[in-house]
């Protein structure tokens, strides 16, 4: 289960002060928290570098070392004098020649991928409304799902959401962890296929209690249920246990197949609410058994609007395929929202060549899946949410000035719980306890102290997209349109629609085709 | 005295709604129902006859209710039930009892593909013939098939029994013929006197998985 990083990273320890090499066996640290065995121990209790090639420059050690005596540092790269047969790319020959399989890992495509980050914001002056004054001026950032739809609509103080990672995936107290980052700060927190904990259920209402005597955390989040191709722990109990329920129908990680839990991770707990053996992989179906064309998927829906007595909201989630024609057909089955999750998405574990190589790129999902509400006449109406590989606010308000409504933080969610993105999480030996199963490995994360940082991540993030909008000249993030963007290089604004930095226009081949925001 | 809900010309909110209230006095009759799929959702109990033909998913999820089905049923008969009873007279579609957690689905007649396809739990009786890729990924539970199966019966087989009286087209990956003990025997013989099934109890055989992590090498 080699990351597609090794060999990349310089390790070294500093023997002046390193408490191992001054009084051998005195500390191991290093040896303990690495995912990949970088370092090593001997009989005498000397620790060494076994396989500096083996580094994914996650920097656990170093956070770990008591000495502060580990330095991590990018090597030269490979790929300018030995692409294509890097050294990575050699290690995963090896890999499979030796044992026969294939590698898995988690945490989205590496490398470099069209983004947001070649698009930049355009401020408000002279010839466009006034700037609005961040300190004194007031700026909406909510956002309703399932307006006019149910008689209770999701109504986000942020235009965020936790998508959905499953228990299984995570940990038990990551998954407290996330209820308590929702509750405090009323946005979404997504089951994922796993089933769904007791706990999340009042945990997510900002209640300290499950009798729900003592409120803690305000305003209270949004619990959302998925319904998935493995159905793991539903029930009506379960359908009627969600503030919304979301239909999975795909995801960024492994578009195309179903989710992946390696039965490293599959404990007694996560198996009982699953249905299967302790320790066996639990390989969701790569499309419903019980859906074979639209005509059925409106059905699905619209029983689910039935057993939920037409009350909550009813979301879609889909893998980074055709957005155009996969918005449309969520929109015509029903939904109320509609997430859609781009190629850089991937908490969960998947085929390396799935997870590197199959996919649109999230910035590029963005304006078809816009176009194709617009051309529903439900743009705004139905909910629009860009999930993978969003990271704070930067990314929030160019995607919701693209035409989204909102964005997910999967993998950002968990960094703000502490991962350092080892990309292990698959292994189940997770150093922060966040995708870990093994109740020591799990003790490490306290979801009171994980819950409060993922809303400060929340709350300093949404600060950050007012700070955009109100500087952009508006007061709703439901003004922003493309207008505020421009495009940095030609590939971008080819991709995008959006204008190009100097040139102030579009390339041609957008001309008449409409934009992807409000004001296309 | 049973309850009548006629649902001709009427949609799935409309007949839902009536037969929500109804059921908690009584068994409901509902007629001309074969147009509404999702009927009888997520009931928890109640007894509910459908008289004529059911459409699709009827009784999904349901957690307790009893459904009596006078005629055929469309797909996805009893989809992810819990618990309850599901009972249909006649034949029907793609897909019974498929991610069943719990309850019981009897069809009389004939069932089609991916009949219990990820079952995790129920008791699911075909009194005559099931089609391809039957019991596919089945985690829990008994299917019982009185006739034949097409291809592929039981693929992926994790956990729980298939008891057969018929010939099948092919077994599928992970599947192993077992010897019928007397307690099958004791067991099968329940299903058919409680459901009113005739069948030949000496012609059965009895499929279990071969590995129970077959997705391991």
């Amino acid at each position: 289960m080699l990351p597609v990083v090794n060999g990349t990273f310089c390790v070294t320890v500093m023997k002046d002060r390193c408490i191992n090499a001054r009084m051998p066996g005195k500390c191991a640290t290093c040896v303990e928290v690495c995912p990949y065995d970088v370092y090593a121990i001997d009989k005498a209790g000397n620790v060494r570098v076994q396989n500096y090639n083996a580094c994914v420059g996650c920097r656990i050690c170093a956070e770990y070392c008591p000495e502060d005596a580990i330095r991590i540092n990018p090597a030269e790269s490979e790929f300018l004098v030995r692409s294509p047969w890097t050294f990575p790319q050699v290690e995963e020959i090896h890999y499979k020649a030796r044992t026969g399989q294939y590698m898995l890992r988690g945490f989205g495509t590496m490398g470099d991928t069209p983004s947001f980050d070649n698009i930049t914001i355009v401020p408000s002056q002279i010839a466009s409304p006034a700037p609005r004054d961040k300190y004194r001026e007031e700026c909406n950032l909510e956002v309703v799902i399932g307006e006019g739809a149910c008689e209770n609509p999701i109504r986000l103080k942020y235009p965020f959401i936790f998508p959905a990672m499953s228990f299984g995936a995570l940990s038990r107290e990551a998954r407290m962890a996330l209820a308590i980052g929702a509750a405090q700060t009323g946005i979404i927190n997504n089951t994922g296929e796993g089933g769904l904990l007791k706990d999340e259920t009042w945990l997510i209402k900002g209640y300290e209690n499950e009798a729900r005597t003592l409120k803690r955390w305000q305003p209270g989040g949004y619990l959302v249920v998925q319904w998935s191709t493995g159905r793991w722990g539903v029930s009506a109990d379960y359908v009627r246990a969600g503030d919304g329920v979301e239909i999975k129908i795909g995801q960024g990680a492994k578009p195309g197949m179903g989710g992946h839990l390696l039965g490293a991770k599959v404990t007694a707990e996560i198996a009982a609410i699953r249905g299967i053996p302790v320790g066996s992989d639990a390989l969701s179906p790569c499309r419903y058994y019980d859906v074979q064309n639209l005509e059925d998927m409106k059905r699905m829906v619209a029983f689910i609007r039935d057993v939920t007595d037409y009350k909550v909201p009813i979301l879609f989630k889909l893998g980074p395929s055709r957005p155009y024609e996969d918005v449309k057909a969520c929109v015509e089955a029903g939904a109320d929202a509609i997430s859609i999750d781009g190629l850089a998405g991937g908490t969960g574990a998947s085929p390396a060549v799935v997870t590197q190589g199959v996919g649109i790129p999230t910035v590029a999902l963005v304006p078809p899946a816009v176009r194709a509400l617009k051309d529903m006449g439900v743009h705004r109406k139905v909910k629009l949410f860009v999930l993978g590989g969003i990271r704070g606010g930067l990314d929030a308000y160019k995607a919701m000035a693209m035409g989204a409504d909102g964005v997910g933080f999967g993998a950002a969610a968990e960094i703000a719980m502490g991962c350092r993105a080892c990309m292990a999480c698959a292994t189940g030996q997770c150093a922060y306890g966040i995708t870990a199963q093994d109740p020591k490995l799990r003790a490490l994360l306290i979801p009171e102290e994980a819950g409060d940082r993922l809303a400060n991540f929340i709350k300093a993030t949404a600060e950050e997209v007012k700070i955009l909008t109100m500087l952009s000249g508006h007061d709703d993030i439901k003004t922003l349109s493309e207008e505020d963007l421009r495009a940095m290089d030609f590939n971008t604004a080819a991709i995008t629609g959006l204008k190009l930095i100097g040139y102030e226009g579009r390339v041609p081949w957008w001309d008449g085709r409409g934009g992807s925001s409000n004001t296309g | 005295m049973s309850l009548v809900v006629d649902a001709r010309g009427r949609d799935l909110r409309s007949v839902s709604m009536e037969l929500k209230a109804a059921v908690t006095k009584g068994p409901v009759v509902i007629q001309e129902a074969a147009h509404l799929h999702g009927l009888v959702a997520g009931f928890k109990s109640g007894e509910v006859i459908i008289k004529g033909d059911g459409g699709d998913y009827l009784g999904v999820l349901n957690d307790g209710a009893t459904i009596r089905v006078k005629k055929n049923a469309g797909h996805y008969l009893a989809d992810n039930m819990t618990r309850g009873l599901v009972i249909v007279e006649g034949d029907a579609g793609y897909g019974v009892g498929a991610y069943c957690y719990g309850g019981t689905a009897v069809v009389k007649g004939n069932a089609g593909d991916f009949t219990a396809v990820m079952n995790k739990g129920a008791t699911i009786i075909i009194g005559g013939n099931a089609g391809d890729e039957v019991a596919t990924y089945m985690l829990a539970g008994d299917l019982v098939i009185v006739g034949n199966a097409g291809k592929n019966l039981g693929n992926y087989l994790i956990r729980g029994n298939i008891y057969i009286g018929g010939e099948w087209e092919s077994l599928g990956h992970n599947t192993l013929l077992e010897e019928m003990s007397p307690a099958d025997l004791t067991k099968l013989h329940g299903y058919f006197d409680e459901y009113g099934i005739d069948a030949d109890l000496t012609s059965f055989k009895k499929i279990v998985r071969r590995s129970e992590k077959p997705f391991y090498k």
